[in-house]
């Protein structure tokens, strides 16, 4: 039988380093370990680590959330995954795998094979800890904003331990809702994806990535329409894309459309190896495993690891922004040139490094400005979109933006510059 | 590689292309001590696809491996420990072969003193306290074997790299600047250049010249106007330079090429010369001459100082230029431009290569255009570095003991206090505990530095001490993380390796590297 013979040396001892070295008790550190309700979000490459490192270390009852099946190319880094596997759940896998090298007595684990959101607040508040493992910034916004709601709202202090990683770096943060930085605070860290300009994708292809742009983002709805949909997992979606690419990429002489490059530009690919994955993972686990046993004091709050360069770890405290849209009181501010109309006005926040909002909803003092669902609102305000804001609203005036995916208002004050002409226009 | 391989690999094959996959393909990764972090590096390797593994441990399976092992399952109890972590890990991937030696080193040192057993190794890893580890290292650095020491204790951990010399020609240098020769343009960049008449462009051509150009002309006009002085001279002059070229434009607002080139002023200041590190590459090439033993590294190195004489101490042209607002033909005759330099500088290297190679006595056959390929794309940026066989050097000692860093003075003694534990398990055949403290200072005084430790410092080993185990599996597979990150540079040639000491402290999760000299 699997024991803890590896997990008791960490805990029968008070270290020296240890903070609450008064209060510590063997006896209830270890029971905290049977006994917490932890949820892990993602059952991909961090995922897989992260569920062997808590069951490894004690922790006996895990919820997993995924939304995705397994793919051929999960197979260089998600270990518990196997070629017969393929296009089966993530999460059932990733949890049956672990059931049976660890031993159905030892360990209860509970897979739900979903979107995150299809879950209610509910659901959440059970938690004692959440670490996450994903590799949307949308989903993370998500479960960031509603576990500070709850500790905002409940009351209910829900930890959420977040990681990341791209190639030889990666990034691992504690978050302890209402009292350190949240995920929102510092979404303008986040690496964005490359876009390039339409004007550059449609007039002055110079780059192989270009070609591959004007494919996916004008030819294939020329081509198609709005009757078939691109989609990336479908091989002669992608060799379709492929060799429009190649074609465009002939007449104007530029080199270096592949395949693998279509691949990569259209789904917006990031390299991943499972070294980087087991860093972050164990990083994340080890976190999880101090606050929760108080052995020893926890990150506070965010190290980032690279290697791609000798190795380089940077570990520092994020500030807590006050006028971040989650965990802030105050409203940011943002400045508007006054040609613009509501549409660019929206265009322009949607590409906002700290904004990124995919359907925005906006609304001013004196009612809705532009609702992007349902469809009866939208009806009647869509005819905003084509007036210029600051016919809306005045200058200093404050405007709400929300999203029905993400359980987030954002506040944002509004200040017109003096460019009344658009130059583009000249 | 098959259409499977390649979609299989997709993730990793970003990062080091087919030339470092085939490398790795071709490695065999030898792992000493199946523990935990030891079976956490290889899976991080198996997964990647390296070639072959082969695990030697002659122990059992015991309970506290079991406790902290994914790689063994529930009824391994008591099986040779390297025979059952090597068929589990080797459920990772079919595609590599797993062999397992249940033998203990002491053993293995005796009877495999011929030269070949260790020969056939890409990388030796050794993870946990290992006894005869000095007549180990002795046999690995005469082969010029990488050798990885991986230690955990509890919240702490320490990784050495142990090899004579590193030498990268893929650096894949994270500040991405381009080599564009804007100072020193060759015949045909400056027919080129000289090709566009700003003054009597139309609007629209205006708006389409590559900054590239744009920075040719104002700079050689402005050395003009200037006395023959650059503007990188100072701050203040590169701040004119940057009005200067503001002012060429018609309208900085529609002009994108020119704002981009206000925006990216720096790489008209880029100077043309030959770096430090090559120049110390040269150096050490000349004090070297190259023998028909000679490492192909060495070989490119003696062919780029004969290159240099030719080329006026010119590196070869890398050939890429970054992407720049221009319209599709101006990019790409650039493009083509730098491009055929390139292609011409490949080619005068190549011949010295040629020459390097038969003067010591070998065949032109080992010549690989991709390889020179890289070499000349790379030449900026190599990486050499000399390794050191060594744990602690007196130089270190003196280091530590000048440090002020509070955060470096911990790691120090961190890393002293593996060192120490490990001497402590060789003396007393178990692991040392919070009780022994006082002996375990004793011996840290006897063996690493005499110096009187301070109150906090103690603190440091109270908690190695107070947390004794090698298999906290979160620091086990944290480190199998890092070292796997180090070993797959090691194969694949590509990235820069640590060099050579790496210490982590798990409970600020915070790192430090150091360099022990030979």
């Amino acid at each position: 039988m699997r024991d803890h013979s590896s997990v008791i040396p960490l805990l029968k001892t008070i270290g020296p380093f240890n903070e609450v070295a008064d209060d510590y008790n063997y006896q209830s550190a270890w029971d905290r370990l049977s006994t917490s309700k932890i949820l892990v979000i993602g059952a991909g490459g961090l995922g897989c680590e992260i569920l062997k490192n808590l069951a490894l270390t004690g922790f006996k009852n895990i919820h997993v959330i995924d939304m995705d099946t397994i793919d051929l190319s999960n197979l260089n880094r998600q270990f518990l995954f196997r070629h017969k596997d393929i296009g089966k759940s993530k999460s059932e896998i990733a949890a049956n795998f672990i059931k049976q090298r660890i031993g159905e007595d030892n360990i209860n684990i509970i897979p739900f094979f979903g979107k995150i959101q299809d879950k209610s607040i509910e659901f959440y508040s059970q938690f004692d800890l959440v670490i996450s493992g994903l590799d949307s910034i949308e989903a993370r916004r998500w479960i960031n904003a509603t576990l500070v709601n709850l500790s905002s709202s409940n009351n209910k202090i829900i930890p959420l331990i977040d990681g990341g990683t791209e190639g030889f770096r990666g990034q691992s943060r504690v978050i302890i809702p209402s009292f350190t930085s949240c995920f929102e605070c510092t979404l303008d860290l986040m690496s964005q994806k490359i876009t390039y300009p339409v004007c550059t994708i449609a007039n002055t292809p110079r780059l192989p990535e270009h070609c591959i742009e004007w494919a996916h983002l004008i030819q294939w709805n020329i081509e198609f329409g709005s009757t078939k949909k691109f989609d990336a997992d479908i091989p002669q979606h992608i060799q379709w894309m492929y060799e429009t690419a190649l074609n465009r990429a002939k007449i104007f002489k530029i080199e270096g459309v592949t395949k693998q490059l279509t691949l990569g530009v259209c789904k917006n690919i990031i390299p991943a190896i499972a070294s980087t994955n087991s860093i972050i993972a164990a990083s994340c686990c080890n976190e999880a495993f101090k606050l929760l046993t108080d052995s020893n004091p926890y990150l506070n709050n965010y190290m980032s690891y690279s290697g791609d360069y000798s190795i380089y770890t940077y570990t520092f405290e994020n500030n807590k922004r006050s006028n971040c849209s989650v965990c802030g009181s105050l409203p940011k501010k943002i400045y508007v040139e006054s040609y613009k109309t509501l549409q660019q006005f929206i265009e322009d926040i949607k590409d906002k490094q700290e904004i990124q909002i995919k359907n925005p909803s906006i609304s001013s003092i004196s009612g809705p400005l532009y609702m992007s669902s349902p469809t009866e609102l939208q009806k009647i305000t869509k005819n905003n979109l084509s007036k210029k804001l600051n016919k809306l609203i005045s200058n200093g005036d404050e405007i709400v933006i929300t999203d029905v995916n993400l359980p987030i208002s954002l506040r944002l004050i509004v200040y017109f510059t003096s460019d009344e002409k658009d130059p583009e226009l000249n | 590689m098959t259409i499977d391989k390649d979609a299989k690999y997709d993730r990793q094959l970003r990062l080091w292309a087919s030339t470092g996959q085939s490398n790795l393909e071709s490695s065999h990764i030898c792992l000493i001590n199946a523990s935990s972090t030891g079976c956490e590096i290889l899976k991080n390797l198996i997964l990647p696809g390296i070639g072959s593994f082969t695990i030697i441990d002659d122990k059992k399976v015991s309970n506290l491996d079991l406790s902290s092992n994914f790689f063994i399952k529930n009824n391994e109890i008591n099986r040779n420990l390297a025979t059952v972590t090597t068929k589990n890990l080797n459920e990772l991937n079919t595609e590599v072969k797993g062999f397992a030696i249940e033998k203990s080193i002491q053993d293995l040192l005796i009877e495999e003193n011929d030269e070949i057993f260790w020969q056939q190794f890409s990388v030796v890893i050794i993870s946990d306290y290992t006894p005869k580890l000095n007549q180990l290292i002795d046999i690995l650095w005469s082969k010029q074997i990488p050798l990885m020491i991986v230690n955990t204790v509890g919240f702490y951990s320490s990784f050495n790299l142990l090899t004579s010399e590193t030498t990268v020609i893929e650096t894949h240098d994270p500040s991405k600047l381009y080599d564009l020769r804007i100072d020193l343009p060759w015949e045909e960049l400056q027919q080129f250049a000289d090709s566009f008449d700003l003054d009597n462009l139309d609007d629209q051509e205006h708006a389409h010249v590559p900054c590239i150009i744009i920075f040719i002309k104002a700079l050689q006009s402005w050395i003009k106007t200037h006395e023959g002085q650059p503007p990188w001279v100072s701050y203040t002059e590169k701040k004119n330079f940057k009005k200067y070229v503001e002012l060429l434009s018609r309208n900085i607002v529609l002009e994108n090429n020119f704002a981009e080139a206000v925006s990216s002023s720096h790489r008209a200041f880029q100077i043309t010369d030959l770096p430090d590190s090559v120049k110390q590459l040269l150096k050490i090439s000349k004090e070297n001459p190259v023998t028909k033993n000679s490492s192909i590294f060495w070989i490119y190195i003696a062919a780029l100082s004969k290159f240099l004489q030719l080329n006026n101490d010119v590196l070869p042209l890398p050939g890429t230029i970054p992407d720049l607002a221009s319209d599709t033909k101006n990019y790409i005759d650039l493009q083509n431009i730098y491009k055929e330099k390139a292609k011409k500088d490949q080619k005068l290297f190549t011949e010295q290569v040629e020459s390097v190679l038969e003067s010591i006595g070998r065949s032109k056959d080992e010549i690989n255009n991709d390889s020179i390929a890289s070499f000349c794309k790379n030449s900026r940026l190599l990486f050499v570095t000399i390794g050191s066989k060594k744990f602690i050097s007196s130089h270190f000692i003196e280091q530590f003991n000048h440090e002020k860093d509070q955060s470096k003075i911990k790691k120090y003694l961190i890393y002293f206090g593996i060192l120490t534990f490990n001497i402590f398990i060789n003396e007393h055949n178990r692991l040392p505990e919070l009780s022994d403290l006082k002996e375990f200072i004793q011996l840290y005084n006897e063996k690493i530095d005499s110096t009187t430790l301070a109150g906090s410092d103690v603190k440091v080993f109270e908690e190695l001490l107070s947390h004794n185990t090698r298999n906290y599996t979160n620091l086990n597979s944290l480190m199998g993380g890092v070292v796997s990150q180090e070993v797959l540079k090691l194969c694949t040639g590509q990235y820069v390796p640590i060099d050579n000491l790496f210490v982590f402290d798990g409970i600020e999760s915070s790192s430090e590297k150091f360099k022990i000299e030979y």
